[in-house]
Protein backbone atom coordinates (compact mmCIF):
# COMPACT_ATOMS: atom_id res chain seq x y z
CA UNK A 1 0.00 0.00 0.00
CA UNK A 2 2.65 1.82 1.05
CA UNK A 3 4.95 1.76 -2.19
CA UNK A 4 2.21 2.02 -4.34
CA UNK A 5 1.21 5.45 -2.95
CA UNK A 6 4.60 6.18 -3.17
CA UNK A 7 5.49 5.01 -6.73
CA UNK A 8 2.16 6.53 -8.18
CA UNK A 9 3.03 9.85 -6.45
CA UNK A 10 6.45 10.65 -6.52
CA UNK A 11 8.86 8.54 -8.60
CA UNK A 12 12.08 10.11 -10.37
CA UNK A 13 9.33 13.17 -11.42
CA UNK A 14 10.51 15.05 -8.75
CA UNK A 15 11.14 18.46 -9.76
CA UNK A 16 14.83 19.36 -9.93
CA UNK A 17 15.44 22.47 -8.72
CA UNK A 18 18.72 24.39 -9.49
CA UNK A 19 21.76 22.77 -7.50
CA UNK A 20 19.41 19.59 -6.79
CA UNK A 21 20.69 16.61 -7.37
CA UNK A 22 17.99 13.93 -9.50
CA UNK A 23 16.68 11.25 -7.13
CA UNK A 24 17.12 8.22 -8.55
CA UNK A 25 15.44 5.19 -7.70
CA UNK A 26 18.03 3.55 -6.18
CA UNK A 27 19.65 6.10 -4.34
CA UNK A 28 16.29 6.40 -2.51
CA UNK A 29 16.71 2.36 -1.55
CA UNK A 30 19.99 2.96 -0.53
CA UNK A 31 19.18 5.58 1.77
CA UNK A 32 16.21 3.41 3.16
CA UNK A 33 18.83 0.94 3.79
CA UNK A 34 21.31 3.33 5.34
CA UNK A 35 18.29 4.12 7.69
CA UNK A 36 17.69 1.31 8.73
CA UNK A 37 20.65 0.70 9.56
CA UNK A 38 21.90 3.42 11.41
CA UNK A 39 18.68 3.42 13.46
CA UNK A 40 19.37 -0.20 14.18
CA UNK A 41 23.08 0.87 15.67
CA UNK A 42 21.82 3.66 17.62
CA UNK A 43 18.72 1.86 19.25
CA UNK A 44 21.07 -0.83 20.45
CA UNK A 45 23.83 0.99 21.69
CA UNK A 46 21.11 3.44 23.67
CA UNK A 47 19.13 0.95 24.64
CA UNK A 48 22.19 -1.33 26.56
CA UNK A 49 23.08 2.05 28.16
CA UNK A 50 19.93 3.18 28.78
CA UNK A 51 19.20 0.00 31.25
CA UNK A 52 22.49 0.68 33.41
CA UNK A 53 22.26 2.07 36.52
CA UNK A 54 22.16 6.46 36.24
CA UNK A 55 26.14 6.40 37.92
CA UNK A 56 27.38 4.01 35.18
CA UNK A 57 26.08 5.82 32.38
CA UNK A 58 27.63 9.23 34.09
CA UNK A 59 30.95 6.99 34.69
CA UNK A 60 31.35 6.17 30.95
CA UNK A 61 31.19 9.59 30.03
CA UNK A 62 33.50 10.90 32.68
CA UNK A 63 35.89 8.17 31.91
CA UNK A 64 36.59 10.67 29.08
CA UNK A 65 37.74 13.36 31.53
CA UNK A 66 36.89 16.54 28.87
CA UNK A 67 33.75 17.46 30.53
CA UNK A 68 33.29 18.61 34.10
CA UNK A 69 31.89 16.47 36.61
CA UNK A 70 27.93 18.20 36.30
CA UNK A 71 27.94 18.32 32.51
CA UNK A 72 29.15 14.34 31.97
CA UNK A 73 26.24 13.53 34.25
CA UNK A 74 24.04 15.10 32.37
CA UNK A 75 25.49 14.30 28.81
CA UNK A 76 25.81 10.27 30.23
CA UNK A 77 22.03 10.35 31.07
CA UNK A 78 20.82 12.39 28.15
CA UNK A 79 22.69 10.58 25.53
CA UNK A 80 21.15 7.39 25.47
CA UNK A 81 17.40 8.77 24.68
CA UNK A 82 18.98 10.98 22.32
CA UNK A 83 20.52 7.83 20.74
CA UNK A 84 16.83 6.17 20.83
CA UNK A 85 15.13 8.76 19.57
CA UNK A 86 17.40 9.62 16.60
CA UNK A 87 16.84 5.96 15.69
CA UNK A 88 12.84 6.15 16.28
CA UNK A 89 12.86 9.16 13.83
CA UNK A 90 15.41 7.29 11.51
CA UNK A 91 13.65 4.17 10.94
CA UNK A 92 10.02 5.78 10.31
CA UNK A 93 11.95 8.66 8.24
CA UNK A 94 10.48 11.67 9.77
CA UNK A 95 11.77 14.69 9.28
CA UNK A 96 15.05 12.75 7.96
CA UNK A 97 17.30 14.83 6.81
CA UNK A 98 17.27 16.81 10.09
CA UNK A 99 17.99 13.32 12.36
CA UNK A 100 20.77 12.71 9.93
CA UNK A 101 22.24 15.44 10.29
CA UNK A 102 22.13 15.26 14.13
CA UNK A 103 23.29 11.40 13.92
CA UNK A 104 26.27 12.38 11.84
CA UNK A 105 27.43 15.13 14.13
CA UNK A 106 26.79 13.19 17.59
CA UNK A 107 29.19 10.79 15.31
CA UNK A 108 31.82 13.53 14.36
CA UNK A 109 31.66 14.38 18.41
CA UNK A 110 32.19 10.28 19.74
CA UNK A 111 35.06 10.05 16.89
CA UNK A 112 36.50 13.54 18.20
CA UNK A 113 36.34 11.93 21.58
CA UNK A 114 37.72 8.75 21.30
CA UNK A 115 40.73 10.14 19.09
CA UNK A 116 41.25 12.92 21.95
CA UNK A 117 41.68 9.77 24.87
CA UNK A 118 43.82 7.66 22.63
CA UNK A 119 46.45 11.35 22.25
CA UNK A 120 46.31 11.43 25.79
CA UNK A 121 46.92 7.96 26.41
CA UNK A 122 44.62 6.92 28.80
CA UNK A 123 42.90 3.49 28.91
CA UNK A 124 39.42 3.06 28.75
CA UNK A 125 36.44 1.51 26.60
CA UNK A 126 34.65 4.27 24.75
CA UNK A 127 31.37 3.00 26.36
CA UNK A 128 29.84 3.32 23.14
CA UNK A 129 27.70 0.26 23.50
CA UNK A 130 27.60 0.53 27.27
CA UNK A 131 30.46 -0.22 30.16
CA UNK A 132 32.91 2.02 29.50
CA UNK A 133 35.41 3.23 31.92
CA UNK A 134 38.62 2.05 31.94
CA UNK A 135 40.20 -0.92 30.81
CA UNK A 136 43.98 -2.86 31.08
CA UNK A 137 46.33 -1.60 29.25
CA UNK A 138 46.79 -3.06 25.85
CA UNK A 139 43.35 -3.73 25.92
CA UNK A 140 42.05 -0.54 24.31
CA UNK A 141 40.33 -0.51 20.95
CA UNK A 142 40.56 2.85 19.44
CA UNK A 143 41.59 1.92 16.40
CA UNK A 144 38.27 -0.64 16.06
CA UNK A 145 35.70 2.22 17.82
CA UNK A 146 37.32 4.75 14.93
CA UNK A 147 36.67 2.75 11.92
CA UNK A 148 33.38 1.53 13.34
CA UNK A 149 32.26 5.13 14.04
CA UNK A 150 33.36 6.71 10.58
CA UNK A 151 31.37 3.80 8.70
CA UNK A 152 28.35 4.81 10.77
CA UNK A 153 29.06 8.58 9.84
CA UNK A 154 29.26 7.53 6.39
CA UNK A 155 25.64 6.10 6.72
CA UNK A 156 24.40 9.67 8.27
CA UNK A 157 25.99 11.47 5.77
CA UNK A 158 24.45 9.71 2.92
CA UNK A 159 20.96 9.69 4.38
CA UNK A 160 21.67 13.65 5.14
CA UNK A 161 22.19 14.23 1.08
CA UNK A 162 20.16 11.65 -0.19
CA UNK A 163 16.85 11.79 1.97
CA UNK A 164 14.44 10.88 2.50
CA UNK A 165 14.75 7.50 1.41
CA UNK A 166 11.63 4.83 0.46
CA UNK A 167 9.50 4.01 3.19
CA UNK A 168 9.34 7.24 5.14
CA UNK A 169 7.04 9.28 6.65
CA UNK A 170 8.51 12.42 5.50
CA UNK A 171 7.27 11.29 1.82
CA UNK A 172 3.91 10.40 2.61
CA UNK A 173 3.97 14.14 4.16
CA UNK A 174 4.97 14.89 0.81
CA UNK A 175 8.34 16.62 1.96
CA UNK B 1 -2.37 41.72 -27.22
CA UNK B 2 -4.99 39.27 -28.48
CA UNK B 3 -7.28 37.61 -26.14
CA UNK B 4 -6.15 34.44 -26.25
CA UNK B 5 -2.85 35.60 -25.19
CA UNK B 6 -4.04 37.57 -22.27
CA UNK B 7 -5.56 34.53 -21.27
CA UNK B 8 -2.68 32.47 -21.37
CA UNK B 9 -0.58 34.90 -19.52
CA UNK B 10 -3.95 34.77 -16.86
CA UNK B 11 -3.40 31.52 -16.76
CA UNK B 12 0.39 30.99 -16.18
CA UNK B 13 0.10 33.79 -13.50
CA UNK B 14 -2.83 31.50 -11.84
CA UNK B 15 0.13 28.17 -12.09
CA UNK B 16 2.97 30.45 -11.14
CA UNK B 17 0.79 31.75 -7.70
CA UNK B 18 -0.45 27.73 -7.12
CA UNK B 19 3.01 26.89 -7.52
CA UNK B 20 4.35 29.51 -5.15
CA UNK B 21 1.89 28.94 -2.57
CA UNK B 22 2.33 25.17 -2.72
CA UNK B 23 5.99 25.98 -1.72
CA UNK B 24 5.37 27.95 0.75
CA UNK B 25 3.12 25.34 2.21
CA UNK B 26 5.49 22.52 1.66
CA UNK B 27 8.02 24.55 3.98
CA UNK B 28 5.84 25.25 6.54
CA UNK B 29 4.89 21.58 6.66
CA UNK B 30 8.91 20.85 6.51
CA UNK B 31 9.45 23.33 9.51
CA UNK B 32 6.54 22.14 11.14
CA UNK B 33 8.26 18.24 11.25
CA UNK B 34 11.44 19.37 11.96
CA UNK B 35 10.11 21.15 14.68
CA UNK B 36 8.37 18.29 15.92
CA UNK B 37 11.29 15.94 15.64
CA UNK B 38 13.19 18.47 17.87
CA UNK B 39 10.67 19.23 20.34
CA UNK B 40 10.50 15.40 20.50
CA UNK B 41 14.02 14.98 21.41
CA UNK B 42 14.42 17.78 23.61
CA UNK B 43 11.25 16.39 25.81
CA UNK B 44 12.49 12.81 25.75
CA UNK B 45 16.10 13.95 26.98
CA UNK B 46 15.04 16.36 29.36
CA UNK B 47 12.45 13.90 30.96
CA UNK B 48 15.47 10.97 31.80
CA UNK B 49 18.04 13.70 32.55
CA UNK B 50 15.83 15.10 35.04
CA UNK B 51 14.92 11.80 36.57
CA UNK B 52 18.53 9.93 36.52
CA UNK B 53 19.66 12.98 37.90
CA UNK B 54 17.31 12.49 40.60
CA UNK B 55 18.20 8.94 40.95
CA UNK B 56 22.00 9.18 40.37
CA UNK B 57 21.91 10.63 44.15
CA UNK B 58 24.27 9.58 47.02
CA UNK B 59 24.00 9.64 50.83
CA UNK B 60 25.67 11.01 53.51
CA UNK B 61 26.54 8.30 56.05
CA UNK B 62 28.46 10.51 58.69
CA UNK B 63 27.12 7.68 61.54
CA UNK B 64 29.39 5.17 63.72
CA UNK B 65 30.70 2.75 61.75
CA UNK B 66 30.18 -1.35 61.84
CA UNK B 67 33.55 -2.42 63.38
CA UNK B 68 36.17 -3.88 61.17
CA UNK B 69 38.32 -6.77 61.31
CA UNK B 70 41.30 -8.20 59.34
CA UNK B 71 41.22 -11.75 58.35
CA UNK B 72 44.18 -13.73 57.80
CA UNK B 73 43.50 -13.52 53.72
CA UNK B 74 43.93 -9.78 54.36
CA UNK B 75 40.20 -8.87 53.62
CA UNK B 76 38.77 -6.31 55.82
CA UNK B 77 35.32 -7.26 57.47
CA UNK B 78 32.94 -4.67 58.35
CA UNK B 79 29.80 -5.76 60.32
CA UNK B 80 27.90 -5.81 63.23
CA UNK B 81 28.57 -8.65 65.81
CA UNK B 82 26.56 -11.73 64.98
CA UNK B 83 25.85 -10.35 61.62
CA UNK B 84 27.41 -13.32 59.26
CA UNK B 85 24.67 -12.55 56.31
CA UNK B 86 24.35 -11.96 53.38
CA UNK B 87 27.81 -11.52 52.31
CA UNK B 88 28.55 -7.92 50.43
CA UNK B 89 32.01 -8.40 48.90
CA UNK B 90 33.78 -5.71 47.46
CA UNK B 91 36.69 -5.54 44.80
CA UNK B 92 38.74 -3.03 44.06
CA UNK B 93 41.50 -1.48 42.93
CA UNK B 94 42.58 1.83 44.66
CA UNK B 95 43.53 3.15 41.14
CA UNK B 96 40.65 2.51 39.49
CA UNK B 97 38.55 5.47 38.83
CA UNK B 98 35.16 3.13 38.43
CA UNK B 99 35.65 1.95 42.02
CA UNK B 100 36.53 5.29 42.97
CA UNK B 101 32.85 6.08 41.41
CA UNK B 102 31.71 3.34 43.07
CA UNK B 103 32.34 4.64 46.35
CA UNK B 104 31.56 7.94 45.77
CA UNK B 105 28.36 6.61 44.88
CA UNK B 106 27.38 4.22 47.14
CA UNK B 107 30.48 3.91 49.91
CA UNK B 108 28.29 5.61 52.27
CA UNK B 109 25.48 3.33 51.81
CA UNK B 110 27.60 0.32 52.37
CA UNK B 111 28.85 1.79 55.41
CA UNK B 112 25.49 2.31 56.33
CA UNK B 113 23.72 -1.03 55.39
CA UNK B 114 26.73 -2.52 57.51
CA UNK B 115 26.36 -0.56 60.83
CA UNK B 116 22.36 -1.03 60.47
CA UNK B 117 23.49 -5.27 60.77
CA UNK B 118 21.82 -5.50 57.41
CA UNK B 119 25.00 -6.95 55.79
CA UNK B 120 28.38 -8.25 56.27
CA UNK B 121 30.84 -6.03 54.14
CA UNK B 122 34.15 -7.39 52.94
CA UNK B 123 36.66 -5.41 51.38
CA UNK B 124 38.91 -7.30 48.96
CA UNK B 125 41.59 -5.08 47.99
CA UNK B 126 43.77 -5.60 45.37
CA UNK B 127 46.05 -5.29 42.35
CA UNK B 128 44.23 -5.16 39.33
CA UNK B 129 46.71 -3.52 36.89
CA UNK B 130 49.12 -4.64 35.26
CA UNK B 131 51.66 -2.19 33.83
CA UNK B 132 53.48 0.77 35.35
CA UNK B 133 52.49 3.67 36.67
CA UNK B 134 49.06 2.42 37.49
CA UNK B 135 50.62 -1.15 38.91
CA UNK B 136 53.17 0.75 41.11
CA UNK B 137 50.49 2.95 42.09
CA UNK B 138 48.21 0.71 42.88
CA UNK B 139 50.46 -1.60 44.99
CA UNK B 140 51.99 1.06 46.93
CA UNK B 141 48.16 1.91 48.37
CA UNK B 142 47.23 -2.07 48.76
CA UNK B 143 50.05 -2.39 50.35
CA UNK B 144 49.27 0.70 52.50
CA UNK B 145 45.91 -0.50 53.13
CA UNK B 146 47.31 -3.70 54.74
CA UNK B 147 49.34 -1.53 56.65
CA UNK B 148 46.85 -0.04 58.31
CA UNK B 149 45.29 -1.19 61.50
CA UNK B 150 41.36 -2.78 61.16
CA UNK B 151 39.99 -0.33 63.49
CA UNK B 152 41.10 2.53 61.35
CA UNK B 153 40.84 0.97 57.78
CA UNK B 154 37.69 1.83 56.15
CA UNK B 155 38.40 5.54 57.05
CA UNK B 156 41.76 5.39 55.24
CA UNK B 157 40.66 3.18 52.51
CA UNK B 158 38.27 6.72 52.05
CA UNK B 159 41.14 8.63 52.34
CA UNK B 160 43.06 6.64 49.51
CA UNK B 161 39.83 7.16 47.11
CA UNK B 162 39.59 10.33 47.83
CA UNK B 163 43.23 11.23 46.49
CA UNK B 164 43.53 9.06 43.78
CA UNK B 165 46.03 10.29 41.05
CA UNK B 166 44.97 11.02 37.62
CA UNK B 167 45.22 7.82 35.34
CA UNK B 168 48.48 7.45 33.61
CA UNK B 169 50.33 9.46 36.21
CA UNK B 170 52.77 8.64 39.14
CA UNK B 171 50.78 9.08 42.37
CA UNK B 172 50.32 7.02 45.89
CA UNK B 173 53.84 8.23 46.56
CA UNK B 174 54.59 6.34 50.09
CA UNK B 175 54.69 9.93 51.64
CA UNK B 176 51.04 10.75 50.56
CA UNK B 177 50.32 7.22 51.88
CA UNK B 178 51.71 7.66 55.47
CA UNK B 179 50.38 11.55 55.71
CA UNK B 180 46.84 9.74 54.53
CA UNK B 181 47.53 7.64 57.24
CA UNK B 182 47.84 10.44 59.56
CA UNK B 183 44.43 11.72 59.03
CA UNK B 184 42.56 8.52 59.59
CA UNK B 185 44.11 8.52 63.09
CA UNK B 186 46.83 5.93 61.90
CA UNK B 187 50.69 7.00 63.51
CA UNK B 188 53.92 5.21 64.72
CA UNK B 189 56.87 4.10 63.07
CA UNK B 190 55.66 0.39 62.16
CA UNK B 191 52.90 1.59 60.05
CA UNK B 192 55.27 3.94 58.53
CA UNK B 193 58.51 1.30 57.58
CA UNK B 194 55.41 -1.15 56.71
CA UNK B 195 54.34 1.34 54.15
CA UNK B 196 58.11 2.35 52.97
CA UNK B 197 59.63 -0.98 52.58
CA UNK B 198 56.40 -2.26 51.04
CA UNK B 199 56.07 -5.37 53.67
CA UNK B 200 52.77 -6.49 52.78
CA UNK B 201 53.63 -6.68 49.14
CA UNK B 202 53.64 -10.31 48.99
CA UNK B 203 50.32 -10.36 50.62
CA UNK B 204 49.14 -7.82 48.38
CA UNK B 205 50.03 -10.66 45.24
CA UNK B 206 48.22 -13.14 46.99
CA UNK B 207 44.96 -11.02 47.45
CA UNK B 208 45.30 -10.18 43.96
CA UNK B 209 45.62 -14.08 42.89
CA UNK B 210 42.72 -14.88 45.06
CA UNK B 211 40.78 -12.22 42.93
CA UNK B 212 41.56 -13.12 39.54
CA UNK B 213 42.09 -16.88 39.95
CA UNK B 214 39.72 -18.07 42.49
CA UNK B 215 37.05 -15.08 42.96
CA UNK B 216 37.51 -14.91 39.06
CA UNK B 217 37.10 -10.96 39.04
CA UNK B 218 37.44 -9.99 35.75
CA UNK B 219 37.43 -6.28 36.06
CA UNK B 220 36.82 -3.62 38.95
CA UNK B 221 34.86 -2.82 40.83
CA UNK B 222 33.23 -6.01 41.32
CA UNK B 223 30.35 -6.55 43.80
CA UNK B 224 29.31 -9.88 44.94
CA UNK B 225 26.00 -10.51 47.27
CA UNK B 226 26.35 -14.25 48.84
CA UNK B 227 29.01 -15.03 45.68
CA UNK B 228 26.68 -13.54 42.78
CA UNK B 229 27.83 -10.51 41.43
CA UNK B 230 25.46 -7.40 41.22
CA UNK B 231 27.99 -4.99 40.23
CA UNK B 232 25.48 -2.97 38.04
CA UNK B 233 22.91 -2.57 40.99
CA UNK B 234 25.52 -2.04 43.37
CA UNK B 235 26.03 1.63 41.36
CA UNK B 236 22.64 2.51 42.23
CA UNK B 237 22.26 2.70 46.18
CA UNK B 238 18.79 2.03 45.83
CA UNK B 239 19.01 -0.84 43.92
CA UNK B 240 22.03 -2.00 45.99
CA UNK B 241 19.81 -1.87 49.30
CA UNK B 242 17.16 -4.08 47.52
CA UNK B 243 19.15 -6.03 46.42
CA UNK B 244 20.65 -6.99 50.46
CA UNK B 245 16.88 -6.21 51.73
CA UNK B 246 15.93 -9.24 49.45
CA UNK B 247 18.75 -11.74 50.15
CA UNK B 248 18.35 -11.27 53.53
Amino acid sequence: MVEAHETSEHEERDEPGPGRLVARAWTQWVTTVARVVLAGVLFWAGWVKFNEPPALQRQAVEAYELLPSGVAGAVGYGLPVLEMVLALLLVVGFATRFSAVISALLMVVFIAGIASVWARGLNIDCGCFGGGGTVAEGDTKYLQEILRDLGFLALAVWTAVFPPGRLSLDRRLGL
Amino acid sequence: MGKATRERSARERLAEQRRIEAQREKRTRMITVVGGALALILVAVGLVVYINSSKDKSEEYAGKLAPATREADGSIVMAQPGVTAPVLEIYEDFQCPACKNLEDTSGDTIKRLAAEGKAKVVYRPFRLFGQDPLKSNSERAANAALCAPADKWVRFHDEIFDNQPREGSVGFQNDDLIAWGGESGITGAGFENCVKQGEKNTQVASMTEYALNTAKVESTPTVKLDGEVITDAAFSPSDLEKAVASAK
